[in-house]
């Protein structure tokens, strides 16, 4: 009959699945193969990190992490939001040891969703002061950037400066710039202030900064800094980690638009700058909790965190450790005192107010 | 109907195209299926607020951005095709490719490079400024809101429409236009009493695939602060954290898509797009004087804006970054970029053909599997790699006795931490390009071959392989590219469903320019393009030995 022939393309595609599954299969079972020999020993050699920061100064810490104690490090990196969502998904079953990412209030997220497990460790309890840890050690604080007010050092003098909500005065009309509500640094800091401020007072000073936009919110961070070079708007609010990119650009135009630029700390006198915190959490179902409490350990320590600052222009955690020369140029400054738990907590209403104000 | 007609009537339906067919809408359907359950669920407060705030205007923003790029996309494409296909002039060779590699710059590294470019560090401003002491405002110009997502889609989509377009114009339309060039009609006359209604199905399957693309588009519409439905579903997730929302919107994105094909199938009133007659190339008419020249300088602006000057620019910022960005990893990169969208090309292929085959029978069914196939290209990447990571999760535990007794641990992921789950994610998501590709070349060659065939005494799959394969080479050949070059730019699936330690030159591009590092972002973005120029060198040279 025609049977066989009616199924030929049916049995050639069968065997194309198996054989890709027989390829990507074979790599799997060879690993799975080691760890059964040497559970022991697979043990003590790995540790899996999902992480949402992705910078070469990471993937370098990591590398030296290996040359030191041996332990492999295997990393997955993808968006915050999407990594908790696979850890929630994967539940016990999941490989990943350690959880990194951006901003305090993507971090309380993951807490609340129970991915995390608390670290203990001496080693890091030295290392991290307080309160740039999670308050019950779920996560541990990795770099901070401060969140500051930048501006033409030609048109502005920094005597004019003095807080946040001195940004919604009328003598900053059509000369301020910010970036989209979508940026998660804008969302932490309007979270900041509903926390610190109210509600109340947090919409109005939304609203304040949509009535003085110089104009609708374009592009990221560095195109602030630009617009202000460009004389399209005075004052802007930045990332610190974004003046150090310009300043050491590759481009001398955007070295150059650095140089013009000032770097003012808002809100000393008063609730202190807003800080946007990295951390790492050891997950709540990690296999390798050992190695995972090292890789901690060793990226807060003096030598990681100095390197980190130097190459990624972050603040360190760890006080012992030296600033990049840049962001040692700017001084010290006060930070925002909250508890980081909170800005998760805020973060949907601090989306709300940006919605209903139109700071688009 | 007694049984023994339901029985013939399967055993006459029911062969294993249609079996692979079936097997392959299930792949798709099930994480789709995922999403729209969120349509059962009670919505929660949140959707309220986004009710209530957001989805009218977001709604307004993505039919103004769908609208205009698809008249602009459509407008280039097919005045484009049209000139390559039936006129004769300087360089003409070269553009009937060269308008092909605008496709090879990925949207939001196109939207970077120009915004970066007409900025106030770029080119233009600083040579002024310092050279002439010229403060110019490139306001005007700048790539901001709708005009700019609309003028960086237009220009680096277009050759979706003009690929499929020209295709069809070359080697199905010329007795048509010949007897009307006999018949003394002028070029606009036959363009469009002639071309235009010819070339519909063609027109519409390209001007689709841009308007997928458009809706799915998540990095230059939040680059440019252009609020649409794609970047309400990405900020419902990552802002208010509320997967299910999101997911409500992908859901609802995808009605609105259902809505759009219905319009299209209604508008079109069951007319059927055979050509009977047997396709010859069309000779093109040499061009003389100014009209050579305006044909050679549209052609030229076109290619310049699309690719040449952004291409420059990137080497320009590559030669810049080589010495701080530049290692030898990037050459395991490129492997891993090719090995992986390779093996998805072919299996999206393979399946487009049996599908295609498939669906030329006319009815309820086939329309439904056509649809089914092609729904990923709609759905935003992340809402897909959602789907696809639920299933593999569930199909992990499941299985998870089976890896038991064959050793490997307690419930561990073999399946959703292997390059399947990608290589799926991929198969979803761009099915409808290589289907679409292969469904306008089984338009073409109608059916009468096949019957021939079939009247003969060869069965389906012998006639497939002696028959209609021959004749689908060109659509295969297009498909391949398209597909290929899609993989290789693809970014939020690779980004969430690779396995430990995997990378590709697209995540590796979107490391840098996510931080805004675009000068540094250059090298893998160059890579990328001259991976799609390569395959897209080789193909031709292969389809033309062919010949």
């Amino acid at each position: 009959m025609k049977f066989p022939k009616l199924f030929k393309p049916f049995l050639v595609s069968a065997a194309l699945a198996i054989g890709l599954a027989g390829c990507s299969g074979s790599n799997e079972n060879a690993k799975s193969d080691e760890k059964t020999a040497a559970p022991e020993k697979a043990e003590s050699q790995e540790v899996n990190i999902y992480t949402a920061r992705h910078y070469e100064a990471d993937e370098a810490i990591y590398e030296k992490f290996t040359e030191e104690t041996g332990i492999k490090v295997n990393v997955v990196k993808g968006e915050a939001e999407e990594l908790i969502e696979r850890l929630k998904r994967e539940g016990e079953s999941t490989q990943a040891d350690l959880f990194v990412t951006v901003d305090g209030g993507v971090l309380a997220h993951a807490k609340q969703n129970d991915i995390f497990q608390p670290v203990t460790s001496e080693t890091i309890d030295k290392n991290v002061p307080e309160n740039l840890r999670d308050a019950d050690n779920n996560w541990i604080g990795l770099a901070t950037r401060a969140r500051v007010i930048a501006y033409s050092k030609e048109r502005v003098s920094p005597e004019e400066l003095s807080t946040y909500e001195d940004l919604t005065n009328e003598k900053w009309k059509g000369r301020l710039l910010v970036r989209s509500s979508t940026s998660l640094y804008n969302q932490s800091l309007l979270a900041s202030f509903i926390e610190l401020n109210g509600e109340a007072e947090a919409e109005k000073w939304a609203q304040g900064m949509v009535n003085n936009f110089a104009r609708q919110p374009d592009g990221g961070d560095r195109d602030q800094a630009k617009a202000i070079a460009a004389g399209t708007g005075d004052v802007a609010i930045m990332n610190t980690y974004y003046v150090g990119l310009l300043a050491n650009s590759e481009d001398p135009e955007e070295v150059k638009v650095a140089e013009n630029l000032g770097v003012f700390f808002p809100n000393q006198e008063t609730t202190g700058t807003h800080v946007n915190i990295s951390g790492i959490g050891l997950t709540k179902h990690s296999k390798n909790k050992e190695n995972a409490t090292k890789l901690i350990e060793y990226v807060t320590s003096v030598e990681a965190q100095e390197f980190l600052s130097a190459n990624n222009y972050e603040y360190p955690v760890n006080p012992e450790a030296k600033k990049a020369d840049l962001l040692e140029s700017w001084g010290e400054f006060k930070m925002q005192e909250l508890n980081f738990d909170t800005l998760g907590e805020h973060n949907k209403k601090a989306i709300e107010i940006f919605n209903k104000t139109g700071w688009k | 109907m007694k049984p023994g007609v339901i029985k013939r009537n399967l055993k006459k339906e029911l062969n294993s195209w249609w079996i692979i067919s079936f097997i392959g809408a299930v792949v798709i359907l099930l994480p789709i299926l995922f999403i729209f359950s969120t349509l059962l669920q009670e919505p929660n407060e949140n959707w309220f607020h986004i009710r209530q705030y957001l989805l009218g205007n977001y709604v307004i923003n993505t039919i103004l951005l769908v609208l205009l790029t698809g008249v602009f996309t459509a407008f280039l494409g097919v005045s484009l095709a049209w000139i390559v296909a039936a006129y004769d002039f300087p360089l003409r060779k070269f553009f009937r490719l060269g308008l092909l590699l605008p496709l090879s710059i990925p949207t939001f590294i196109a939207a970077y490079t120009y915004r970066t470019m007409l900025g106030y560090t770029g080119v233009i401003q600083s040579t002024l400024r310092n050279q002439y002491d010229y403060q110019i405002n490139l306001d005007l110009f700048a790539i901001s809101g709708i005009k700019g997502a609309v003028f960086i889609f237009t220009m680096f989509l277009f050759p979706y429409v003009y690929m499929i377009t020209k295709a069809f114009l070359e080697s199905q339309s010329t007795s048509y236009i010949e007897n009307a060039r006999l018949l003394g009609q002028k070029p606009i006359t036959i363009f469009f009493k002639v071309v235009l209604p010819l070339a519909r199905p063609a027109i519409v399957g390209g001007t689709v695939l841009v308007i997928f693309e458009v809706l799915g588009d998540y990095g230059v519409t939040s680059l440019l602060g252009i609020h649409t439905i794609s970047t309400a579903i990405f900020q419902t997730w990552f802002g208010m954290y509320d997967v299910n929302s999101a997911m409500r919107l992908a859901a609802w994105l995808m009605v609105i898509i259902m809505g759009i094909f219905f319009l299209e199938k209604f508008l079109r009133q069951g007319r059927r797009y055979h050509m009977s007659n047997k396709s010859r190339p069309l000779v093109p008419v040499k061009l003389k004087g100014m009209k050579a020249i305006g044909a050679f300088m549209y052609c030229g602006i076109v290619f310049l804006i699309s690719f040449l000057i952004p291409f420059i620019q990137l080497i320009a910022w590559a030669k810049m970054t080589f010495g701080k960005v530049w290692d030898l990893s990037f050459i395991a990169l490129i492997n891993q970029t090719v090995y992986l969208s390779a093996i998805a090309t072919i299996l999206i292929l393979i399946f487009s053909v049996i599908v295609a085959n498939v669906c030329r029978k006319q009815s309820a069914f086939s329309f439904a599997l056509s649809k089914v196939m092609t729904s990923g290209y709609s759905i935003p990447g992340p809402i897909i790699a959602i789907g696809v990571l639920a299933i593999f999760i569930s199909m992990d535990q499941w299985l998870a006795p089976l890896y038991k007794s064959m050793g490997l641990g307690e419930a561990p992921l073999i399946l959703s931490l292997s390059l399947i789950m990608l290589v799926v994610g991929y198969f979803i998501r761009f099915m409808a390009t290589g289907f679409n590709a292969i469904e306008v070349g089984y338009e073409k060659i109608g059916t009468k071959y096949t019957e021939a065939s079939r009247m003969l005494g060869l069965g389906v799959t012998k006639t497939f392989f002696k028959v209609e394969l021959p004749l689908l080479k060109g659509a295969l050949i297009s498909g391949f590219v398209l597909t290929f070059v899609e993989i290789c730019k693809e970014l939020p699936l690779a980004l969430l469903l690779r396995p430990f330690n995997f990378e590709t030159l697209a995540t590796k591009t979107y490391q840098y320019a996510n931080d805004e590092q675009i000068y540094e972002a250059s090298i893998p973005s160059l890579l990328i393009i001259g991976l799609s120029i390569l395959s897209l060198v080789i193909i031709q040279v292969l389809g033309r030995r062919g010949k």
